[in-house]
């Protein structure tokens, strides 16, 4: 009986197979999905790791007597039982039809039309459509297969059983709801059983099925998508800023996002005379003459003098917000991308917002802080429920505009150079928000 | 010919991996009764009473339901085999029998949760006789009788002594219901 140690991330689908099968064949298996054993994106690139998984990728199974191998499905035949591959030739045919069949038919249409709805893939309306029919036409070939079947091949579990529903586990889970599947009776009732077996519960847990189609997750996308930061870290940082010029402009080339979100909608809906900041009298410091000056002239010699000397102290305040959790931080990459997300959730701010907020340190030992300029003498935060997502994670602390401090942390902040004092770390990288 | 009943109880004990220590006789009348006098306790009486007497003797308890709704469900189906099934149904009440189980069974793999049980198994034993001399035309009528009378009886140990019988997995009539 195959024993071993598997790896991968955690809550991996494709590991499930092998979990699975490995609960109906006996077999004993370790996982290793998190560190200090393994950590997904670090572990499986090592040059230990690539010796004997060439790919890089998980789940990776390594016995216990040394065999090494790789890919889920062939992870699950291995640590299968007679029963579950097929007794017959025939029967581990039809076995690696259906696996085939999940990888090949299911796979692709479940991954265009649950990406989206999981926030790791951007929305296409076209694309989830077309996906929506592929995913009907496969449960109709599956209705079709198990009207007169209790499981796919044989009486009993096999690996098609186990491939085929670890591959409809996200359908089933995000946008299968009632109505969709009501036409597929036979695929439902197949799937219920099979996932309350007890050797599957043990490795998935309760299965709850789709009660409400979910759809595109625009904030979660928004939140993790990695911008290529790596490359851009030997930049100085006015190069960056010109990179992240040229990032806005593409962004408003896009147009606006097919769906608004709640925040964005009652925005859009609002009368202008509905400004939030409307009470405050008009000021003298036009915030778009200074961002204009920030992006496009020189940081020291003129934006800077520019802010002080149009500065209006009565309509506007300056901040210091300082990240609460930095233990919670690892990859800068990472902690990158909390900045970006939390950006992009504010959108829109921008218009009477501008902030630089920097990442100090290094992995694992970093800090996020940065200095923001608001319309009014509050937190506009408390203006909308969408931009109440990130700003309890900080600290704010509203600055005197006329003290040394704020002159020190405004120079420094705005142009990324100087020592930083208030934290002790060397300056990482930085983004602006305007 | 032994009474059909002993016999089923007896293929229940070898399904259930009992020695044959068990002693059954039966109470005559138009329906034969099974009747099992117990070492330390009372006479049982019934096949219902003395089949989930047996499982508990075999020690395989989840056969009688793993939650209280399932032990419910088993007990309403072993209810429903001795009423419905037993005692030589007419052609109206088999078809109202196949008619019902196969509404019952459109979204259900077993009678009761999801795993075998002893419903599935006396419900396979009574149907028996019915299935046997069902044509294939009216088998695929109720199709999710078939399917499910398929699995249990290919489900190892259940089918014992009886006869295997054949269910076309493809469909050969246009449309049933």
């Amino acid at each position: 009986m195959a024993a071993g140690t598997l790896y991968t991330y955690p809550e991996n689908w494709r590991a499930f197979k092998a979990l699975i099968a490995a609960q109906y064949s006996g077999a004993q298996i370790t996982v290793h999905s998190v560190p200090p054993h393994f950590q997904f994106g670090q572990t499986n690139k090592t040059p230990e790791f690539l010796k004997k998984f060439p790919v890089g990728k998980v789940p990776a199974f390594e016995g216990a007597d040394g065999f090494c191998v790789f890919e889920s499905n062939a992870i699950a035949y291995y640590v299968a039982n007679e029963d579950l591959r097929g007794n017959t030739v025939a029967a581990a045919a039809q076995v690696l039809q259906w696996v085939s069949f999940a990888d090949s038919e299911i796979l692709p249409p479940a991954s265009t039309w649950v990406f989206p709805t999981l926030g790791i893939m951007q929305y296409n309306k076209q694309a989830t459509e077309h996906a929506k029919e592929e995913v009907k036409r496969v449960l109709v070939i599956l209705d079709a297969h198990l009207k007169t079947r209790t499981f796919l091949v044989g009486e009993r579990v096999t690996l098609a059983d186990i491939a085929v529903v670890c591959s409809l586990l996200w359908l089933y889970k995000q946008v299968l709801e009632p109505a969709f599947r009501q036409p597929y009776g036979n695929v439902t009732r197949w799937f219920v059983t099979c996932v309350n077996q007890p050797q599957f519960q043990s490795v998935l847990g309760d299965f709850k099925l789709c009660e409400k189609m979910a759809q595109f997750d625009a904030k979660k996308f928004a939140e993790t998508q990695p911008k290529k930061e790596t490359s851009k870290k030997e930049k100085t940082p006015k190069e960056m800023k010109k990179e992240e010029k040229k990032q806005e402009k593409k962004k408003e080339e896009e147009g606006p996002n097919e769906e608004l979100d709640e925040c964005e909608q009652v925005l859009a809906a609002e009368p202008k005379s509905k400004d939030p900041y409307a009470h405050l009298p008009k000021s003298s410091f036009i915030m778009d003459e200074f961002k204009r000056k920030y992006s496009n002239e020189d940081t020291l010699t003129v934006a800077l003098p520019y802010f002080w000397e149009h500065f209006d102290k009565e309509g506007w305040s300056i901040w210091y917000a300082e990240y609460r959790f930095p233990k919670e931080l690892t990859q800068t990459f990472m902690s990158c991308n909390l900045i970006t997300g939390m950006f992009q959730r504010l959108d829109k701010l921008r218009k009477t917002a501008f902030a630089s907020v920097i990442l100090s340190g290094t992995n694992n030992d970093s800090i996020i802080s940065g200095v923001w300029v608001f319309r009014g003498q509050e937190l506009a935060f408390t203006l909308c429920e969408d931009w109440q997502i990130d700003y309890e994670s900080y600290t704010w602390r509203k600055l005197d505009v006329d003290s040394e401090e704020c002159k020190t942390l405004v120079k420094e902040y705005f142009l990324w150079e100087g020592d930083f004092k208030n934290l002790g770390k060397p300056f990482n990288q930085g983004k602006i928000f305007k | 010919m032994a009474v059909a009943v002993l016999t089923e109880l007896s293929a229940l004990e070898n399904t259930l991996g009992l020695p044959r220590s068990n002693k059954f006789s039966a109470l005559a009348g138009e329906r034969p009764v099974p009747v099992l006098q117990t070492n330390d306790g009372p006479r049982l009486v019934g096949l219902a009473t003395i089949a989930s007497h047996l499982v508990k003797q075999a020690r395989k308890e989840q056969l009688l339901g793993a939650s209280s709704e399932e032990r419910a469900a088993v007990q309403q189906w072993l209810e429903y085999r001795v009423t419905r099934i037993d005692g030589r149904p007419s052609r109206e009440e088999a078809d109202g029998v196949l008619r019902e189980l196969s509404a019952y069974l459109q979204d259900r793999v077993y009678l009761a949760g999801n795993r075998l049980t002893l419903a599935d198994i006396l419900a396979y034993h009574g149907l028996h006789p019915l299935m046997v001399a069902l044509p294939v035309h009216e088998k695929e009528r109720y199709v999710n009788v078939s399917r499910w009378f398929s699995h249990v009886q290919q489900y190892p140990g259940v089918k014992q002594h009886l006869p295997a019988i054949v269910f076309l997995k493809n469909r050969l009539y246009a449309r049933g219901p």
